[in-house]
């Protein structure tokens, strides 16, 4: 226990140093009175068109690379150097942007707004790692996203969660992405990237409290295995719902399952199923009551929920800044004491009437009536659909890999006893094994 | 449960990954001192807000010809700069270094955590009961599902302030106030002289357009009255006859009457109907004063009171300038007062507050000395103050900001003047280091002549495309507004305090020594030249082809508007004055010392 707390401290201290390290002060320019002429200020160059499809294809490259490691070579090696090199390339180098985790929002966006004209090289970004893991699982996530592999390489001691709880806890990342597509879809805000813990480390500029936050990510990183990818992580969810149906899946064991309990603690993501032992199954009459049950109030859940959404639209529309803006004003008209904002000024200053202004923010508060109602809905559903899958019990014979939210991160491989030399390539992946029962 | 522990071995090959982790990590927490013992520092030095080099400045404020001064403070600056980017740079150096070392630590401690050799682990723990795991599941997701579900419900209740409604009422509220605004306008219009055009009046030296959009006076009803500092547009130029010449304040010869101002103040009276205003103040208060123009008795007092955002203290302000050395100004339904501590009050006829708000402390070591003065609907008010000068349009119905425009200058003293320059408005300032103009519509920089230095007092002067604007230690400058040239300059007669006078092809330069000359406006030719024995602060007024030139002993010098010098009239009022008199129906009102004068019959 005081070897943890000691741990803990020598963290936080590092953290703050590391914080206080990172904001860049500013004053105003020396106020020069003669002579001198200040430089006009430039505007930096957009990142080159090269750069982008550099970036695309060092992207190409890696996924390939990692997949190699991981299902050819079985490596954890390898996809450890992948997720130093990730690091260092998509984090430091390419100061986190464009991401695949916010690209998300880049694609609503685009399908919401015509006016949005989306670059190729996101939607790269976006539809790549989709397809990798269509094909090999959450290679992906196992070192190649930059905000996976700087929590990946922290977690020196996690702790086991009750499997329930890590259940109830998946259902946040399904939250932030439905709220965060409804921001996207109505050009409120980027919520992914303004709230991304990591981003402010790699670029070494974010607010204090970004940095504390991306400091609590690690600090809990430590002990609970990369919290931000399996409980906050929208773009997981996609990937998620895509490696279930993935072609060729990372596995365990090189050949076939002997069920000798090695690998049974080795994920520190509790990303391996145990094998259902028949005397544990549930009356089939109660399961199949319930599961019908369930599914007649799926729709009334979404109902529910999009009605729930619907009253709390006003609360999500006051975060877009031309409702905001228009609230100030109301404001500011109803109470002269009240200095403008210099959003306010700069409003009025370019001449626009205040009709304009309360127009516009009442017809985006209709929008998201209509965003509301759907955000709830999908929330509705998501609850639904897993209160459902609770009720269905999966028959499993052997300690396998969880489709869903293995990272594919090859911890578990070490700790497999079945020697590679035997494995036949037909069996390599789990798509193509027969399974053997052992007893 | 029972679980069999790792027994973890330590092989020979991972001994200099130990040996690294340890040294990076020594090395990430010595970086972690210095980095810390740095921050701090830098936390104390501010490089620009030091006690040395604010003294250093304030020296050369007192005295800005110091070179030696001047010199000295760019080097302290540059020194002190210098110092905190090194910090700064090493502050960032030192990030990196740390980032490196904590990236080796973990690099490290990973290379021993995958070479380590393990024993194996077989725990001996029953298998998870699927159904128990359902169940709780199940349990906490319902229960979060609820909690989320009450919480949207709850705070969607508490905060629930139809949006949308409101919004949809506020524009209607926006759409019927502009329509209401014209319809006032047109009921007024009936009440109001005939304008001398259709919709555009311009006077061959008035320069003010008239926008029939808004219920703001006609200028020929302005023209008719004293409304703002140095009259209408705040240009120096009185439309009123039959102003006399002749008086004798000690011998009260054709002084109406005189009134004691409660309070102290600076502010130069105007003049709207049969009303004369003026302002007053002490720490404690600040008053408008309005005085029945026939009886010289005060009708209402109107104080800045318990103005939110209202200072506590009153700021620090030099004797000659004191709390109330703005002038009010007027669009004939309002009054319009502005204080040295920021209070701006707007108060109608009856002495009924409107509204009223502060504007933040003035930052400015003599005191806030710039009058207001009004354009259409819009109460213009220069604030050029220390690293915050804006020039700003109040809202004259509410207070309310409808534009703000930064400026890059010193902080002045001088007020602004609204002329119409042929073809468009323009709000002329002058400060240091330009002089500039803007369009009184939307606040946007017209154009822009650096020309000006030191503590610019004179406010600008405008006739026939040119402006002037001057101050003393910098220079007299005439600059074309069509081109922004400057035509001519000159140095050898300046002023700190009085405001220029510019009228047909002339402009007039009044001196805090005395003298008085006349240029050709185009030519920057001396035209005339006087030397008077007492110095001015108050600003001339032309007035039915006569200067009016009060000097500091209260002696009015009355002298011809014409190329050739001819001294009219020499009347004294016996009592010391730097205010600059207000003219309206035949009467003259001075301020000198604590009292106002009413001069005429």
């Amino acid at each position: 226990m005081s070897k943890k707390i000691t741990f803990i401290l020598i963290f936080v201290f590092f953290t703050i140093s590391f914080v206080q390290a990172s904001p860049v002060q500013r004053f105003p320019k020396p106020e020069f009175e003669y002579g001198h002429q200040q430089p006009p200020t430039i505007a930096p160059d957009a990142r080159s068109q090269f750069m982008e499809y550099l970036d695309v294809f060092v992207l190409l490259v890696s996924l390939s690379l990692i997949s190699w490691f991981i299902l050819k070579k079985r490596s954890r090696w390898g996809a450890l150097g992948m997720s130093v090199f990730s690091i260092v390339y998509f984090g430091f180098i390419k100061e986190g942007c464009v991401c695949s985790v916010g690209s998300v929002q880049n694609i609503a966006l685009a399908l919401f707004n015509p006016g949005y004209k989306i670059p190729i090289t996101v939607i790269a970004f976006f539809v790549i790692p989709l397809l990798f893991t269509l094909f090999f699982g959450r290679t992906f996530c196992a070192g190649i996203c930059p905000l996976g592999a700087i929590q990946d390489i922290i977690a020196f001691r996690p702790l086991k969660l009750k499997s329930w709880l890590q259940t109830v806890l998946g259902i946040i990342p399904y939250l932030y992405l439905g709220f965060a597509l409804l921001y996207a879809a109505t050009a409120t805000d980027f919520i992914i990237c303004r709230y991304d813990p990591f981003i402010g480390i790699y670029r070494f500029d974010a607010k204090f409290s970004m940095f504390v936050l991306g400091a609590t990510f690690l600090l809990v990183g430590v002990f609970v295995a990369r919290p931000y990818c399996r409980f906050f992580c929208p773009y997981g969810v996609l990937l998620n719902l895509v490696s279930r149906i993935s072609w060729k899946h990372m596995t365990i064991t090189p050949t076939t399952c002997i069920q000798c309990k090695l690998c049974e603690n080795s994920c520190p993501f509790g990303a391996i199923n145990e094998p259902t032992l028949d005397k544990k199954k549930e009356d089939r009459q109660i399961a199949v009551r319930r599961f019908i049950i369930l599914s007649f109030i799926l729709p009334l859940l979404i109902l529910a929920g999009g009605w729930v959404g619907s009253q709390f639209h006003e609360n999500l529309a006051s975060v877009h800044p031309r409702v905001q803006l228009a609230e100030e004003l109301m404001t500011f008209n109803e109470s002269s004491e009240l200095e403008p904002s210099l959003e306010l000024t700069t409003y009025k200053s370019l001449g626009k009437s205040e009709e304009d202004l309360y127009v516009e923010a009442a017809s985006i508060i209709r929008e998201f009536h209509v965003g509301a109602w759907i955000l709830g809905g999908f929330i509705g559903l998501v609850f639904g659909l897993s209160l459902a899958g609770l009720s269905i019990n999966k028959h499993r014979i052997d300690y396998e890999p969880d489709r869903g939210s293995c990272l594919s991160c090859a911890r578990c491989m070490d700790y497999c006893p079945m020697p590679e030399e035997e494995k036949p390539h037909r069996l390599l992946f789990a798509g193509f094994r027969k399974p053997v029962r052992f007893k | 449960m029972r679980e069999t522990r790792n027994e973890i071995r330590v092989t020979g090959s991972q001994q200099p990954w130990i040996s690294i982790s340890y040294v990076a990590g020594i090395f990430s927490f010595i970086i972690c001192i210095l980095l810390i013992a740095n921050f701090l520092q830098m936390k104390k030095v501010d490089p620009i807000e030091q006690n040395t080099l604010n003294a250093l400045i304030e020296r050369l404020n007192d005295n800005p010809q110091d070179e030696a001064l001047r010199e000295e403070i760019r080097t302290f600056d540059h020194v002190s700069r210098k110092a905190y980017f090194t910090n700064t740079w090493q502050v960032r150096i030192g990030g990196y270094l740390l980032l490196i070392g904590i990236a080796v630590v973990v690099i490290s401690l990973q290379i021993i955590s995958l070479n380590k050799k393990k024993a194996v682990v077989i725990s001996d723990e029953k298998p998870e009961n699927i159904i128990l795991h359902n169940k709780n599941a199940r349990f906490w997701m319902m229960t979060g599902g609820i909690v989320i579900v009450a919480a949207a419900l709850i705070a969607a209740y508490l905060s629930n302030s139809e949006l949308e409604n409101q919004f949809t009422q506020a524009a209607g509220r926006s759409t019927d106030r502009d329509e209401k605004g014209e319809q006032m306008f047109t009921e007024k219009q009936d009440e109001l002289p005939k304008p001398e055009s259709d919709s555009v009046i311009l006077d061959t030296m008035n320069e003010i357009i008239i926008n029939e959009k808004y219920t703001f006076p006609s200028w020929a009803l302005i023209k008719q009255n004293f409304p703002s500092f140095r009259g209408p547009g705040s240009n120096g130029i009185s439309y009123q006859k039959n102003i006399p010449v002749q008086w004798d304040g000690p011998g009260n010869q054709n002084i109406k009457w005189k009134l004691k101002i409660p309070l102290q103040g600076y502010s130069s009276p105007i003049v709207w109907d049969d009303k004369v205003f003026i302002t007053a103040a002490s720490n404690n208060n600040r008053e408008l004063y309005c005085i029945d123009k026939n009886s010289g008795k005060i009708l209402w007092t109107s104080r800045a009171e318990n103005i939110p955002g209202s200072p506590p203290k009153s700021p620090e302000t030099s004797d000659d300038t004191g709390l109330a050395a703005p002038t009010p100004t007027t669009d004939g339904t309002h009054i319009y007062a502005i204080f040295g501590n920021g209070d701006i009050i707007a108060v109608d006829l009856n002495g009924k507050l409107k509204w009223s708000k502060n504007l933040g402390m003035p930052v400015n070591h003599y005191g806030h000395s710039s009058s207001l003065v009004m354009f259409e609907n819009k109460l213009i008010v220069q604030y050029d103050q220390r690293r915050s000068a804006k020039l700003m349009a109040l809202s004259a119905e509410d207070g309310s900001i409808i534009w703000s425009t930064e400026r890059k200058v010193n902080i002045s003293w001088a007020s602004p003047i609204v002329v119409h320059t042929g073809n468009r408005n323009e709000i002329i300032l002058s400060s240091d280091p330009y002089v500039a103009s803007y369009d009184p519509q939307n606040g946007k920089e017209l154009w822009k002549v650096e020309c000006m230095s030191g503590e610019v007092g004179p406010s600008a002067a405008y006739a026939n495309g040119i402006v002037f604007a001057m101050n003393e230690y910098a220079s007299l400058v005439a600059i074309d507004v069509k081109t922004q040239k400057i035509l001519w300059e000159d140095n050898e007669y300046l002023s700190e305090v009085p405001s220029p006078l510019a009228f047909d092809d002339m402009v007039i330069i009044p001196t805090v020594y005395g003298i008085v000359v006349c240029y050709d406006a185009k030519s920057g030719d001396l035209l005339w030249e006087h030397e008077f024995d007492n110095g001015f602060y108050s600003s001339p007024i032309k007035v039915d082809g006569k200067i009016y030139l009060l000097d500091r002993k209260g002696t009015m010098q009355i002298i011809k508007a014409s190329g050739k010098f001819e001294l009219i009239a020499e009347p004294k009022l016996g009592e010391r004055s730097d205010c600059t008199p207000a003219f309206a129906d035949g009467h003259i009102y001075i301020r000198a010392g604590d009292l106002l004068y009413c001069i005429g019959k």
